[in-house]
């Protein structure tokens, strides 16, 4: 498949499980659409993990601008009050839609499970065609690691438990976007 | 707590009620019509029966080496910091998981939703112990609330309706909540169970795989409470039931292909999440989560070495044996399992929780095959419930009089057919000279009188056979007719229409007078000694025929030949090469008809008449065959419509409908409703046990359809003069 292709089907399969897909051509611009979203949605914080020093402080100056809270760590200490976790994720698994997040780092995870909206970073060329694409990379990563916890997102939290309705949001994030920025 | 009938008379008790039901029978009604009509689209674009058999054959390598492979993952877990635990049984797998508790000054558990856990019954033991423990899945957290069992292995609360959960979480919430508005009660489960997600200090998960070459745990998820679970608390405990142990990721990539896409019909969960060591957990002393995990004996270990019951070892609990279970889609799970729901629920049941609670469940089995075709890990479903039924009645030492006449009987072919023409006599003055007997005696209980029951005939086919022309000059096939005892001795009518139609055709047939019983009636009450008898005796009575086919026009023994004679060869003398080509040349009618012979509709009249066909489950299942009824139909000039649920049980089930009346009549009124809804003149079948159960059924219920076998309609359509 050609990325164009892995781009599209990527989008097809993730919006199919009720995410949101956007192509953005910069960090800066995922992290301006977070903030949109934040304040659409009535937000008052933003918890960015897993990113280098350098983006947080543009993600930091960002929210300074227009007043929203960016979170710092430990997150557990904001426990139940995270709005929105924008986090980079280490690939996109196009023939599901899935994103895989490597979140050995608790605050990664605290973020993408406690926020009510998800924002996650993806680089076009890390949109693979399935898990077979990732296999080897992620057995590497279970055999070398000392300790690790690998996520496998496909949409957002959702349920079927009462009467199998489906019923998005339960107790993890209630809206995932996933930004997908084009390599240069 | 868990209450599963012990006895079959409590059973049938229960049975009943639950058949009363009507949110039960409409919600389960539903979803076993749309799983079944969404699966198509689910695999468009994966190839379930290759991957099917690749888990199969995974978990059949890994089966002889659990022991090593928890070594192994022991291995790699430990140098991760992770404590591993072997239980061998429930207690002290409960009782690891307490000490685990003390140890670290443990108040609050929360739990996410684990199948294994519920088989050791771990929240009963935690809360003597002093422990708060809190389910946080939302189905599990409802019927903790209500102190109930799962009804389903995925969806453990399927049973409720929007207005019972609506009222507990009135309860809960101290407010008035609108049932209508399902997403307002999900979010009820959000918001009351966060504080218990951040107060806990242990969370216990399942696993459904522990890849041994790492030391991972692989779990499949959906609400995102399990990502809580084994993060916010400083301890976690993963209870992991040996069969979960897998070699590799490879392994565990393949399950989850189909185990998504046959529990939910999602190709992937929202969360699928692996797990190794001692991650970073900033509420642990040093900022390490402290890691247990419990591998789960309970049995499992000796079911592994067990040559014919460790195929029940690689279910993946997916429960899709359950959502396709016409039974199941009556009763509900509390009546159709213990701790296990659905088909492998009436196996491990055994295993795990005792004969007391299987003795009655593991009688409730149609052999419809519906579960086996669905099974992502090509478990012969149908055929162990019947094996576990026989070490049951074994353990039990009572057989049931039916079971001691079938042993007694079946085996001496003379005798059995000597009954059978004594039967004619028996029931000529019930019968009124009709072909129907719609008035039984007194002395059957009024819930056998759903349908009208067929007299047996006057003469059977075997004596009609002789004065059957048959000769022919020029031969192009020479055909065994293997008849069956429904053929045989209650619907000549119906081999004889079958002569009709290939007796100008250069086809020689032959019937081998010693054949008996097919054998299907004794496996299923568990009667393996007298099926293996009847094995033996019609492999004999065909052995000398010299026939390039057996033609059969009961697809129940179509099936049961094919498929459990190549099972027993051995064991009752035949050389297993020998059963398989014996088994080979078992075919059914219609394809016989369709590509054998070639049959053209120059050969038929065309009629109006409009044609509804039932698809016997041991034809469109046992026998794979699907497309050549339809088309013979439509080949001998009737006019083919389609129906709602083709090839969904009829509630036949052989002896079944006599155990099991009430369910038997319930699945057939929603079949001939199907059928009178399509607006068909005649119901056809290719199997006289299901029209049988249908003709009796139409008969009771007035629905004015004729019902055939599908040699009768076919050779009505026969031109006088046949070309050919």
């Amino acid at each position: 498949m050609t990325p164009e292709q892995l781009i599209s089907q990527m989008r097809v399969k993730a919006e199919a499980v009720q995410a949101v897909v956007a192509e953005t051509a910069s960090l800066k611009n995922t992290f301006n659409y977070a903030i949109e979203l934040t304040q659409e949605q009535g937000g008052s914080n933003l918890a960015g993990v897993g990113f280098a020093p350098d983006q947080m402080d543009i993600l930091d100056a960002l929210c300074n601008d227009v007043g929203l809270t960016l979170l710092k760590p430990p997150l557990r200490d904001h426990g139940d009050t995270i709005h929105t976790a924008v986090t980079p994720v280490s690939w996109g698994l196009a023939e599901t839609g899935t994103l895989v997040l490597q979140s050995a780092d608790e605050d990664v995870r605290l973020a993408t499970m406690l926020a009510n909206t998800h924002v996650a970073c993806l680089r076009a060329s890390q949109i693979k065609p399935g898990t077979e694409s990732i296999q080897a990379e992620l057995d590497q990563i279970l055999k070398t690691e000392p300790a690790t916890y690998v996520a496998f997102i496909t949409g957002p939290s959702r349920t079927a438990d009462i009467e199998r309705v489906l019923a998005i949001g339960v107790h993890g994030p209630q809206e995932l976007h996933i930004l997908i920025r084009k390599d240069r | 707590m868990i209450k599963t009938a012990q006895d079959i008379k409590s059973y049938k008790k229960q049975l009943k009620e639950a058949l009363q039901d009507q949110f039960l029978r409409k919600a389960l009604g539903n979803f076993n019509k749309t799983y079944r009509e969404n699966r198509a689209g689910v695999y468009a674009e994966t190839d379930f029966d290759a991957i099917k058999q690749e888990i199969a054959a995974d978990k059949d390598t890994a089966m002889p080496r659990l022991q090593a492979l928890m070594a192994e993952f022991r291995e790699h877990a430990e140098a991760a910091g992770t404590h591993v635990h072997v239980a061998k049984d429930a207690l002290e797998a409960n009782q690891i998981i307490s000490q685990i508790a003390q140890d670290n000054a443990v108040k609050h558990i929360i739990k996410s939703k684990s199948m294994t856990a519920e088989e050791t019954y771990l929240n009963d033991h935690l809360e003597k112990e002093g422990f708060k423990v809190t389910e946080t899945d939302l189905g599990e957290w409802i019927i903790q609330l209500r102190h109930e069992g799962p009804s389903h292995m995925v969806m453990p609360a399927i049973h409720l309706s929007r207005y019972q959960v609506g009222e507990l979480f009135n309860d809960v919430t101290s407010q008035n909540l609108d049932p209508e508005d399902i997403d307002k009660l999900v979010k009820v489960a959000r918001k009351e169970l966060r504080p218990a997600f951040l107060e806990a200090d242990m969370g216990i998960s399942g696993a459904n795989f522990a890849i041994a070459d790492s030391g991972t745990l692989g779990l499949v998820t959906n609400e995102g409470n399990m990502r809580l679970v084994t993060t916010l608390p400083r301890v976690h405990v993963a209870l992991v039931g040996f069969d979960k142990l897998l070699p590799n990721l490879g392994s565990a990539l393949k399950i989850l292909k189909l185990l998504p896409r046959n529990a939910t019909g999602q190709a992937l969960t929202s969360y699928v999440t692996w797990i190794k060591g001692t991650n970073q957990c900033r509420s642990a002393p040093d900022h390490k989560k402290v890691m247990h995990v419990i591998f789960l004996d309970n049995g499992r270990l000796e079911l592994a070495k067990d040559p014919i019951f460790s195929e029940a070892l690689r279910c993946i609990r997916c429960g899709a044996c359950a959502n396709v279970c016409p039974i199941y889609s009556k009763v509900g799970g509390h009546k159709y399992g213990h701790v296990y729901i659905g088909a492998i629920g009436l196996i491990l049941t055994l295993f795990y929780h005792g004969r007391e609670n299987d003795r009655a469940i593991v009688k409730n089995c149609l052999n419809c095959q519906a579960c086996k075709a669905v099974c992502a890990a090509d478990i012969d479903l149908p055929y162990l419930i019947k094996k576990t039924l026989r070490m049951v009645l074994d353990a039990d030492g009572s057989k049931s009089i039916k079971n001691f006449l079938l042993s007694k009987v079946m085996p001496n072919r003379r005798l059995f057919h000597f009954l059978l023409r004594q039967a004619y006599l028996a029931q000529k003055p019930l019968a009124k000279k009709g072909p129907l007997i719609r008035h039984l005696p007194h002395f059957f209980d009024k819930q056998h009188g759903f349908r009208s029951l067929p007299v047996i005939a006057a003469k059977p086919f075997r004596d009609r056979w002789q004065h059957l022309d048959v000769e022919v000059e020029a031969l192009a096939h020479t055909v065994s007719f293997f008849a069956g005892c429904a053929v045989d001795f209650i619907y000549p009518e119906q081999a004889e229409a079958m002569i009709k139609l290939i007796k100008d055709r250069s086809v020689k047939v032959i019937f081998p007078e010693e054949q008996s019983c097919c054998g299907l009636p004794a496996l299923m009450a568990a009667e393996e000694e007298t099926a293996g008898s009847l094995a033996r005796q019609n492999y004999k009575a065909f052995e000398s025929s010299r026939s390039d086919i057996i033609l059969t026009l009961c697809a129940s023994c179509a099936s049961h030949l094919k498929h459990y004679y190549p099972k027993i060869a051995r064991q009752v003398g035949v050389p297993e090469k020998d059963m398989a080509a014996f088994v080979d040349k078992v075919m059914d009618f219609s394809s016989f008809m369709i590509n054998v012979l070639g049959v053209s509709p120059d050969a038929f009249k065309t009629s109006d008449k409009k044609v509804a066909y039932h698809s016997p489950c041991h034809l469109c299942r046992g026998m794979g065959v699907t497309e050549e009824p339809r088309k013979l139909i439509e080949t001998a000039g009737l006019n083919y419509v389609p129906c709602a649920d083709e090839d969904v049980c009829c509630g036949f089930g052989g002896s079944y409908s006599v155990d099991f009346p009430e369910i038997s009549a319930e699945i057939l009124k929603q079949k001939l409703a199907g059928v009178s809804e399509s607006g068909a003149d005649v119901l056809v079948s290719d199997c006289p046990g299901c029209v049988l159960q249908l003709r009796g059924g139409m008969d009771k219920q007035g629905h004015g359809i004729e019902v055939k076998h599908i040699s009768e309609v076919v050779a009505d359509q026969l031109k006088k003069e046949d070309p050919k």
